[in-house]
């Protein structure tokens, strides 16, 4: 009998149990396994990434463009955050007997450790992604996070039509270093919520494509139905509630961009000209809030996710 | 016909009522499993009795839709991952957990969640079974990952295995060997063994407990030298439209006939039997024992449909 053996022997006797992993070790494992899975959507992430440069490089080098970094405008974090639970899930079979399931862990506690794994790696994902945009305006001569001088519209204008550019009053706003924050809190997020959907739906792919049609369908039949029945609330009532969820004060755009992208918008002037307008000065307390009411939404619904997966105890 | 006592409470696996359905098909009906500690019990029937769904259950896979199981007197409902740290289990499916990785990453993998893993004794199943280290788990072969499932269910020790048809799609020389490692592994450290087969004939070294699922019912549970002793084939001189009484035939009566003679598998003690059968006008001109795996196949009719 080998000493391993003789110990395991010596152990039953005295009735023991053999011990269950500590949480640390399951989680040290899960970033492991996680970043093993995750390491060909990272390949396509770099090469992609390595093209971007490419271009930017010859652009930089052929044309002398100066690459100003602008910190807000990209929403990718969070589309990062929302696709990336797509990768860590997809070796396991959630809804059978997978092996996952079959390891000494409570399962909803499992679930909730793979998909903390998964988020470590989407930090580190962001983290190089923010360090990348650095580097390449650093190359290029670039500023971080320049002042800007936005064209902000007064509240008494109307929104159709030219602008006359007496509405516009200038506002130099500079963005604070709080705004770096906004990447990591957006792809969190976003990635909570892709998470509950993967986790928490045997086919989340059908419940994407079923809100983009129940979407456009619901668009359609209101429109036919406010000209029909003359019910003027009914008039893209599916596209004001879009804008509700996207566009609002506490919208998804206040979450991924801090309100940059919906706040602004290309318009034309009498003069002729056209300029970026903005509807307002970005307000980072608004970030602050959506972040909180999103990355809410998104705990709760992923610990209800994980909870499908919970040791099936009898009622 | 469940000749272990349902009583003592000495039992590794026990499942009390245990019922299953899928839709309206029934997986499991009030099964009273009882495996007792250092058994090795084989549990038979034929494809889709409700073997590999029992297993499930054990591991807290599956919900029952009645009764409980308890595995070293957990709960399995309610204590999954202490069930599940006392179990080696090799599941009925060969389709291998992630399939990017190599065998050794994935050894590695599974040692992070059992703080008893023996690396050197995995190292040894692993040579022993001919897993190569470094292949791609999404490359191996049906047989290849049965070895790696094996290995995964082994190596750290645990007081209970589940082996839910561990040697299918293994070639003859693999089977031998793993029949042999589990023998090994027997002998080297005390192991209750739970395992569906359809090869009955290889565990007859091993087995000293028989249980045969039929249609999700538990039709017979025994310690194997009573299987033995109490199913036996009886060669008879019978009289003219001679018929066996119902209740020494485990599935209908399995008979060849030549002339008077009659030869046929009957369940009871060999002297209440005679009697019985004396009673009827037969005469039994001899009784001879039966493999265990005839013994076994006495409760499962001979025609599936």
């Amino acid at each position: 009998m080998t000493a391993p053996a003789y110990r395991t022997a010596e152990r039953r006797a005295r009735g023991a149990r053999p011990p269950l992993p500590r949480l640390r070790s399951v989680l040290a494992e899960q970033v492991r396994a996680t970043g093993h899975a995750l390491r060909g959507p990272a390949l396509i992430a770099a090469a992609l990434l390595a093209l971007v440069t490419l271009f930017a490089a010859s652009q930089v080098l052929s044309r002398g463009v100066d690459l100003t970094l602008n910190a807000w405008p990209t929403q990718l974090p969070g589309l990062m955050g929302a696709l990336l639970p797509i990768a860590v899930w997809a070796r396991d079979e959630r809804f059978g007997p997978a092996f996952l399931w079959t390891l000494p862990v409570d399962r909803r506690r499992h679930a909730l450790t793979k998909a903390l794994a998964g988020w470590v790696w989407l930090m580190a994902g962001v983290a190089l992604f923010v360090l990348w945009l650095l580097a390449v305006t650093s190359a290029s001569g670039g500023r971080a996070l320049p002042p800007e001088t936005l064209h902000v519209v007064t509240s008494q204008v109307a929104a159709a039509g030219p602008l006359d550019p007496a509405a516009l009053r200038t506002v130099r706003w500079a963005p604070g270093p709080l705004i770096w924050a906004v990447p990591f809190t957006a792809a969190t997020a976003t990635y909570l919520l892709g998470s509950a959907l993967v986790l928490g739906s045997r086919h989340p792919l059908r419940w994407v494509i079923g809100t983009v049609l129940s979407y456009v369908l619901s668009s359609i039949a209101s429109e036919a139905a406010s000209a029909q029945l003359r019910a003027g609330w009914l008039d893209d009532a599916p596209g004001r509630l879009l804008r509700l969820l996207v566009d609002s004060r506490y919208g998804l755009d206040a979450l991924l961009t801090a309100r940059i992208e919906s706040l602004s918008n290309p318009a034309a002037l009498t003069t002729g000209e056209s300029t970026i307008v903005w509807w307002g000065v970005p307000d980072l307390a608004d970030w602050r809030t959506a972040t909180l009411l999103w990355t809410g939404a998104g705990l709760l619904a992923l610990w209800a996710a994980a909870s499908r997966h919970r040791e099936r105890r009898r009622a | 016909m469940t000749h272990t006592d349902p009583r003592a409470g000495d039992y590794v696996v026990a499942t009390h009522g245990l019922s299953k359905r899928y839709g309206r098909e029934s997986a499991l009906e009030h099964v009273d499993l009882r495996v007792p500690d250092g058994a090795v019990y084989v549990l038979v029937g034929v494809n889709g009795a409700g073997k590999s769904t029992l297993f499930k259950v054990l591991m807290n896979l599956e919900r029952p839709d009645a009764g409980t199981a308890e595995v070293f007197g957990l709960d399995t409902g309610r204590a999954g991952p202490e069930v599940r740290a006392q179990v080696g289990y090799v599941p009925e499916r060969q389709d291998a957990p992630y399939r990017s990785m190599t065998c050794a990453r994935l050894l590695r993998h599974a040692a992070a969640f059992y703080p008893e893993w023996d690396h050197a004794y995995a190292d040894h199943l692993t040579r022993a079974l001919g897993v190569r280290p470094q292949r791609r788990v999404g490359g191996l072969s049906k047989g290849e990952t049965r070895r790696l499932q094996l290995v995964l269910a082994l190596a750290y020790r645990p007081p209970l295995l589940l082996l839910d048809e561990p040697t299918d799609g293994l070639d003859p020389v693999v089977r031998r060997r793993a029949l042999a490692l589990l023998a090994e592994h027997l002998a080297d450290a005390p192991t209750t063994v739970l395992i569906s087969t359809h090869h009955i004939h290889e565990m007859e070294s091993l087995a000293d407990h028989v249980g045969v699922l039929r249609e999700g019912r538990l039709v017979a549970q025994m310690p194997r030298d009573e299987l033995q002793r109490t199913v036996r084939s009886y060669r008879l001189e019978v009289p003219d439209a001679w018929a066996a009484p119902r209740e020494l035939q485990p599935t209908g009566l399995r008979r060849s006939s030549a002339g008077r003679d009659v030869q046929c598998t009957l369940v009871g003690e060999e002297r209440e039997v005679a009697r019985r059968l004396a009673a009827t006008g037969a005469r039994v001109r001899q009784v001879s024992t039966l493999a265990l795996e005839d013994a076994a196949l006495a409760f499962l009719p001979e025609d599936p449909s």
